[in-house]
């Protein structure tokens, strides 16, 4: 109908500044001058790109709706992406093949692994941005993908009508109306953008509304996220000032350089674009005692501060730090923004004073002292949607087929104000996202991982389950089941998965992980069967410190457990058959690694199990909660229940007071439904919770 | 087995078997004084701790007294520590999906049979082991076994086994039965045996029928009564873990899991933030140093349980009134020996006298108490405050004339009133706005009746409804958990992996927190940001 198969190339030689004509297209179809899609993507941050690019890799023809071309794959704030956590999100987009990764691995200008010596199981993988390679390698990939068109434009509206019958919510939207009037279809929309949610800047005193210059606040969609009932809550965040790369004395300062070899985000990649010895150094300083005194003698000066919207329990400013934590030295890391880049990005020193005060207080640092301030730090505040009216797949509990993105939890879209974390989590959603408005159009059954399948489950389960307060951060610590969600086996978890539930991922590279698992299923078993006594072990492998009082036998995978220990010495140990998983580097890495959890696994599998049992009882989507009468639950266990609107027994067990008794009450009421259906109608296609709890088995053997 | 003496390891397994014989030496002296605990590691069951009791200074006349029984003893016991590690060694306790849980589901109270049930993949496993390695009985049918303690060998009872295999079992897995002799004894030595089977561990409120559920083995009206017995049972365990952990033991608890709490806060702040963020010097070798005093304050303990927590089984009876309504007398009367003095001067008693006595068929530790007042001398007055704070953690309360009736209402309160020997025949009765009550006379006895059948009443309210749940099982999950704390504490090395031994800490706080609640991830969120400054 629509989809031109030139499209990519279509828009991207129309890559130019000017504005598009809406694209109209006629066609054989019934509907006849108004373009229809599959899905639309309104926004083009991080979320954005990421939804649009997956809803595409799943076969749906996808229009990207952003107010500007050439803003996509503009970077946040903060010139780095990945960390402790945010890498393992990374790692888990790469493995449903999504963009951040690949595009981070060739636009990196200082790679480091976090975490180094703390277990591959919290490694963080991080990287400093070039801004510039960012956005061009973005907008190539973004602009050649298959079945996706990108357009400028604002949104005005949605258009709503009938719900589906079978599905809960008040009504389904079915498309978008632009600002200039002309309306686009589709079957399902993901709305990932938040300039309409109220936000305002602050300086010292001073507060204007953000937003970028020129760009028409949609007030109508507002409204008619208002009027659907969406809740809404307030936010705050910051961004540091930005200093002038010439203008600081790094001679004085402690240098961090790169990890030599880089280690790259994505499976897919070996290597980085670029050698370590090219990259670029970062620098730390620290706050002393004056930087302190400007705080608290200018907190008259500092609206943002003062003002009681609800912010974070960790410290997002200098202000809060120096506030709760009084008399210390606070690090400031100055991050490189890019290969060409004569700005410096001071992590650590978000702030709001006012303008002048912000240069006075800069040039107290160490290293700093004839700084200049080319930009200066700001605060923001935010509406954000409660994630808790939306459904693990995404989709709002109010509005068919409408889907949320990023912002639901308070990302912006000002791009300057949008942390590191969040950029990670976007891209998460955002992959999501794009892969259930897919799953949708194709009427398939919703991809959501779960928290024992990866740190986006996590992520996901605790917002729509729990809610959120602070805008979220991922940490490793909120992770069960950290010991199994590890960086270095995201494909495992989630490549065949995304291949097989979602058809997100390419061929090759479900081939490449399907490689890997049977080369390491095959790799342990061999490990296993090797057994020799501990002498023996010790006569091979000198450098070993395991105890040979023991007789009994000692199989290879306990020797690889040993930190001194790793797979080259233990193939020189054994040649034979040991040497052919040695040839490839990760390959090795990856079981010396799966040695080391080895045992601790085993426990976590059983506990993982059931969690999954509990997540395959399915609670059916269309339960009124406050009013329906077999089932007997106090008010405030109802009122919680509608709120979260829970999909699976798991998840309605850890919304915080909802009780045993309300558990096997909600039990007993699945029981009674399913056997309603069974008698209604003989065919399992609608007996969801049967086909979930096969899907179940399916994975355990 | 190497060990030099491991027939004096017998005679007090054999004493604790054989205590009603030799009563003439207290048990209890064995234990504190003689007794000490010796740890084997087997290297075959490797990370299994074997605990056997070794007596180094049993009086002489002891060991020759039972010399041979003790050699009969030991020469089992070597025999089933021989076949279990064989087994182990076989790999054939690898325990499947999901773990297996344990209960007592028969009512509580003095009864006749208990039964306790497994159900799980490793059922089959455990009742090999508490079998002494026989074969499996056949499936579905009665067979008489004597069980033991894996751990000492210790005979434990005779008993009803069935063996249901799945997926033909009241949950669809694997089942065990124990029809057990019914006193408190045995059925807390089976459920504390059962603790020690890896794989195995107590029931939470309401599993097996969540096990059932989900393995279709539900109709629904078995399934309508469930809420509220699921309701009662998770307020009884509440209830029941607060009596438990009152007092010391409590208090123990508390501090042992707000200190894990932290150290672990402190690893995964380190983990988390160590790099991004300047975290101050020292805070793994603090933390390290926690644990460290953790781990041995936990062993201390778990080697002296078993005095600790000696009959805090039964319902709570208190005693509570004003000063000299006759509380003491009623006591007395009651497990009919003077457990508290008497006399007619009010505030006799000045602390709360505790004595486990057997009312109306049940085991009930019954409590006297001060008379409730205020303006009198520092130790009654703490008496008294004693005599309060009892009265939350009660199960039954009988109140003496005129009682101030206590605070939370929600108790179950039997309002007696003493001394009707004083009423004249003809007179006026007491006043006819009080509450419903009993009338006694402690110096009569005339009313007793009345009140040890309201009292059994009570009780059975209490206890003998099946789905409350049991002190001799809390009692077995308290074990549990703390020995399941302290093993992983022992996982715990800093100095390699640090995600490894957070997991190791995250284990042990798991166990602590199953006993004193809480245990969320947004904790130890709360403990790093209060703890450090992190964030950008």
């Amino acid at each position: 109908m629509f989809y031109l198969r030139g499209c990519g190339r279509w828009v991207a030689a129309s890559f130019t500044k000017q504005q598009f004509p809406l694209v109209r297209l006629s066609s054989d179809s019934a509907a006849p001058r108004t373009p229809h899609f599959d899905v639309i993507v309104i926004g083009g941050g991080h979320a954005g790109t990421e939804a649009a690019t997956a809803a595409a890799r799943c076969g749906s023809r996808t229009l990207l709706l952003t107010h500007r071309v050439d803003t996509i794959g503009q970077m946040s704030c903060n010139p780095s992406f990945g960390g402790i956590g945010k890498g393992h999100l990374m790692r888990e987009v790469d493995a449903l093949d999504g963009l951040c990764s690949r595009i981070c691995d060739q636009s990196g200008v200082h790679y480091k692994v976090l975490n180094r010596r703390k277990g591959p199981a919290v490694w963080g993988l991080r990287a400093q941005i070039d801004r510039k390679l960012y956005k061009q390698n973005m907008q190539k990939e973004i602009l050649n993908t298959p079945l996706l068109t990108v357009q400028e434009g604002a949104v005005e509206d949605l258009i709503l009508t009938e719900p589906e019958p079978e599905h809960t919510g008040k009504c389904r939207v079915s498309g978008v109306v632009l600002v200039d009037g002309s309306t686009v279809y589709a079957e399902s929309v993901i709305l990932t953008t938040g300039t309409f949610l109220r936000g305002m800047i602050v300086i010292g005193l001073e507060m204007h509304p953000a937003g970028r210059l020129g760009d028409q606040p949609s007030i109508g969609l507002a409204q008619t996220l208002e009027k659907l009932g969406f809740v809404v809550g307030r936010l705050k965040t910051g961004t540091p000032p930005r200093i002038a790369k010439d203008s600081i004395n790094f001679s004085i300062l402690n240098k961090q350089t790169p990890d030599n070899p880089s280690v790259p985000f994505s499976f897919t990649n070996e290597t980085v674009w670029i050698k370590p010895e090219d990259q670029l150094p970062c620098y730390l300083t620290y706050t002393n005692p004056r930087v302190d005194e400007i705080v608290l003698n200018n907190l008259h000066l500092n609206s943002h501060v003062k003002e009681t919207t609800r912010g974070p329990r960790y410290c997002p400013s200098i202000e809060s730090k120096v506030l709760r934590f009084p008399n210390r030295l606070h690090q400031v890391w100055l991050e490189p923004e890019g290969m060409d880049s004569d700005l410096i990005y001071p992590q650590g020193l978000s702030m709001t004073l006012p303008t002048e005060l912000q240069e006075k207080m800069i040039t107290c640092i160490r290293g700093l002292e004839k700084a200049k301030v080319i930009q200066p730090g700001y605060g923001v505040q935010y509406d954000y949607l409660d994630p808790r009216q939306i459904t693990p797949s995404l989709e709002t509990h109010l509005v068919q087929r409408l889907f949320f993105a990023g912002q639901i939890n308070g990302t912006t879209g000002y791009e300057e104000a949008a942390a590191q974390w969040e950029k990670a989590r976007e891209m998460s959603q955002g992959v999501i996202a794009g892969i259930n408005a897919s799953l949708r159009v194709s009427r398939k059954p919703p991809f959501v991982v779960s928290r024992t399948e990866g740190y986006i489950g996590v992520l996901i389960d605790d917002l729509t389950t729990l809610g959120t307060s602070e805008p979220y951060r991922m940490f490793t610590s909120r992770v069960e089941f950290r010991l199994s969600l590890r960086p270095d086996n995201a494909d495992i978890r989630l490549t065949l998965r995304g291949y097989k539930d979602a058809g997100c991922v390419s061929q090759q590279r479900y081939e490449r992980a399907c490689w890997m698992k049977s080369s390491l299923e095959e790799g342990i078993s061999v490990l296993k069967s090797i057994e020799f006594s501990s002498s023996k072990w010790k006569n091979l492998i000198p450098e070993v410190s395991i105890s040979t009082s023991r007789s009994l036998p000692v199989r290879a995978l306990d020797v690889l457990k040993y930190e001194e220990v790793d797979m080259d010495s233990l193939a020189k140990a054994v040649p034979e058959p040991l040497k052919k998983y040695t040839k490839c580097r990760e390959l090795a890495e990856r079981l010396k690694i799966e040695a080391t959890y080895e045992s601790v696994l085993f426990h976590q599998l059983q506990e993982i199990k059931g969690v999954q049992q509990d997540e395959a009882l399915q609670l059916p989507k269309d339960i009124d909660y406050l009013t329906i009468r077999d089932v007997s639950l106090s008010h405030e266990v109802r009122e919680k229940l509608h709120f979260s609107r829970p999909q699976t027994i798991g998840a309605a067990s850890r919304i915080p007071g909802v009780t045993p008794a309300a558990i096997i009450n909600l039990l007993r009421f699945v029981k009674t439904t399913q056997q309603r259906q069974a008698a209604m109608n003989e065919s399992p296609k609608t007996d969801q919770c049967l086909r979930n709890a096969d899907r179940l088995q399916e994975r355990q053997l | 087995m190497r060990n030099s003496k491991p027939p004096l390891a017998v005679i007090c397994t054999a004493l604790c078997q054989a205590r009603s014989v030799l009563s003439s030496i207290p048990y209890s002296y064995c234990q504190s004084r003689c007794a000490r605990t010796l740890k084997i590691r087997s290297h075959v069951a490797r990370g299994t701790t074997f605990r056997y009791t070794h007596l180094h200074r049993a009086p002489a006349s002891l060991s020759t007294l039972h010399q041979p029984m003790e050699a009969k003893i030991f020469r089992w016991w070597a025999g089933r520590i021989l076949r279990l590690c064989t087994r182990r060694s076989s790999g054939a306790a690898a325990p499947g999906s999901g773990a297996t849980i344990f209960a007592l589901s028969s009512g509580q109270g003095r009864c006749g049979i208990a039964v306790i049930r497994t159900s799980g993949p490793s059922s089959g496993h455990a009742l090999r082991i508490l079998t002494a390695a026989r074969d499996l009985p056949p499936a579905r049918h009665a067979s008489l076994r004597l069980l033991s303690d894996p751990r000492s060998g210790e005979p434990l009872d005779r008993a009803l086994v069935l063996w249901f295999p799945g997926p033909r079992s009241f949950t669809g897995e694997d089942c065990v039965e124990f029809h057990v002799h019914g006193g408190p004894a045995v059925v807390s030595g089976v459920l504390q045996a059962l603790g020690s089977v890896p794989g195995l561990r107590p029931a939470e409120a309401g599993e097996f029928t969540r096990r059932a559920f989900a393995n279709g083995k539900l109709n629904l009206t078995e399934v309508e009564g469930l809420a509220d017995l699921i309701h009662a049972e998770t307020e009884a365990q509440r209830r029941q873990a607060l009596r438990q952990l009152d007092g010391e033991l409590g208090h123990l608890c508390r501090g042992w899991a707000e200190t894990l709490t932290k150290a672990l806060a402190h690893v995964e702040a380190y983990i988390d933030f160590g790099e991004d963020d300047n975290l101050e010097e020292g805070v793994l070798e603090q933390a390290d140093i926690e644990v460290r005093a953790l781990e041995v304050a936990l062993g201390a303990h778990l080697r002296d349980a078993r005095r600790g927590q000696r009959l805090r089984s039964g319902a709570h009876v208190v005693v509570t009134g004003p000063p000299n309504a006759g509380k003491s007398s009623l006591v007395n009367l009651l497990s009919r020996k003077p457990v508290s003095i008497v006399s007619p001067e009010p505030g006799t008693t000045r602390d709360v006298l505790e004595t486990p006595v057997d009312l109306a068929g049940f085991p009930v530790l019954l409590s006297d108490t001060a008379g409730l007042r205020e303006g009198v001398g520092p130790v009654e007055q703490e008496g008294v405050r004693r005599a309060r704070e009892s009265c939350n953690f009660l199960a039954t309360v009988v109140a003496s004339v005129g009682a101030q009736s206590p605070s939370d209402s929600s108790q179950r309160l039997l309002l007696v009133l003493n001394k009707s020997d004083l009423l004249s025949p003809e007179g006026p009765g007491p006043r006819p706005d009080l509450p419903p009550h009993l009338l006694l006379s402690c110096l009569t006895g005339e009313g007793l009746d009345g009140l040890l059948e309201a009292l059994r009443k009570e009780l059975a309210a209490v206890c003998g409804d099946p789905s409350t749940g049991s002190p001799l099982l809390t009692r077995a999950r308290h074990q549990h958990h703390l020995q399941g704390c302290l093993d992983a504490l022992s996982h715990y090395k800093p100095s390699k992996d640090l995600a490894l031994a957070a997991e190791a800490l995250r284990v042990a706080r798991g166990h602590l927190t199953r006993l004193t609640g809480g245990g969320g991830t947004e904790e130890i969120l709360d403990i790093i940001f209060r703890d450090f400054c992190v964030g950008k």
